[in-house]
């Protein structure tokens, strides 16, 4: 993938996260902001934004979403394959999501 | 008491519409809206197209300490505070949105919703009064629903430290996802 290749893709990922976020925060405001871990103050912004904005912020070289989740426990649950999925894995990997945004918020 | 404006009557009775839809009994709806009995019963009816179920409703706080029940309602009870802090939402509201969150979530994983939403009611309701509380893992760092006052100095939680029989039930075997019965219990990383 070359470079003019990349950034096209990385324009076509933010431009479509800006999108969705932005309906989502406009359908149901307080689920928009559980699904995507964002504070009040941003989805009031993200939810403002014109079309032509939208498109000028995607066009940057930076991707604008990152992954929520820097605890490496979430990550194994996450991948794991084995049995312990049926039992408890999927939820104890959920709870643990649920929670660790909790603490996010409240450090930042 | 009757409500007094007709815009505060259609916010109550989509409050109650929402609770229904969800499977709330018919107590929940009398105690979190100001709409008659009749109203509500008719209500009911129009939605589900049956009279609710009559009796008592659930009351011991014990239920949500047993192995499944304690892990779903901790799960419940995360979603419910993240949207209760970040959000600016009447109580009911953060219960109706987080039952719905809830319930999306355990569908994904493939489980059987086990907490209904009288019961997550009921939960919150146990958490105002101070009865019951979260308390992170010293393992996993998650947080999980325990009594109030109990000594949680090195409280390691269902999922870190599972029972022998956990998530061996007659169903899960019959459907065949449960974990064979001559293999050990299984241990999560």
């Amino acid at each position: 993938m070359n470079i003019e290749q990349l950034k096209e893709e990385i324009r076509d990922t933010n431009l479509s996260y800006l999108m969705l976020a932005q309906q989502m925060i406009r359908q149901d405001r307080a689920q928009a902001l559980f699904r995507l871990g964002i504070s009040e103050e941003v989805a009031t912004i993200i939810e403002k934004l014109t079309s032509a904005q939208l498109l000028k912020m995607a066009a940057a070289n930076m991707l604008m979403c990152r992954f929520r989740f820097d605890d490496e426990m979430v990550w194994n649950l996450l991948a794991s394959h084995s049995k312990d999925r049926a039992v408890g894995a999927g939820i104890h990997a959920s709870i643990l999501m649920a929670g660790n945004m909790n603490t996010y918020q409240e450090a930042a | 008491m009757r409500p007094k404006s007709i815009i505060d009557e259609a916010r109550q009775i989509r409050v109650a519409s929402d609770l229904i839809h969800l499977g709330a009994r018919l107590q929940v709806l009398e105690s979190e809206t100001s709409l008659s009995r009749e109203r509500l019963l008719k209500l009911y009816k129009e939605i589900r197209g049956e009279s609710p179920p009559k009796g008592m409703l659930p009351f011991s706080t014990d239920w949500f300490m047993t192995w499944q029940p304690n892990i779903h309602a901790s799960l419940f009870m995360n979603i419910y505070e993240n949207l209760s802090k970040t959000t600016e939402l009447d109580e009911i509201d953060a219960v109706i949105r987080a039952c719905q969150l809830y319930l999306e979530q355990v569908k994904n994983l493939g489980h059987e919703p086990v907490l209904s939403v009288t019961r997550a009611w009921r939960l919150v309701k146990f958490f105002n009064a101070n009865m019951l509380t979260l308390t992170p893992c010293k393992k996993c760092g998650g947080h999980f629903v325990v009594h109030t006052n109990e000594l949680t100095d090195d409280y390691v939680c269902g999922l870190c430290h599972m029972p022998s029989r956990a998530g061996k039930t007659r169903a899960a075997s019959a459907a065949g996802c449960g974990p064979d019965e001559e293999e050990d219990f299984p241990t999560v990383h």
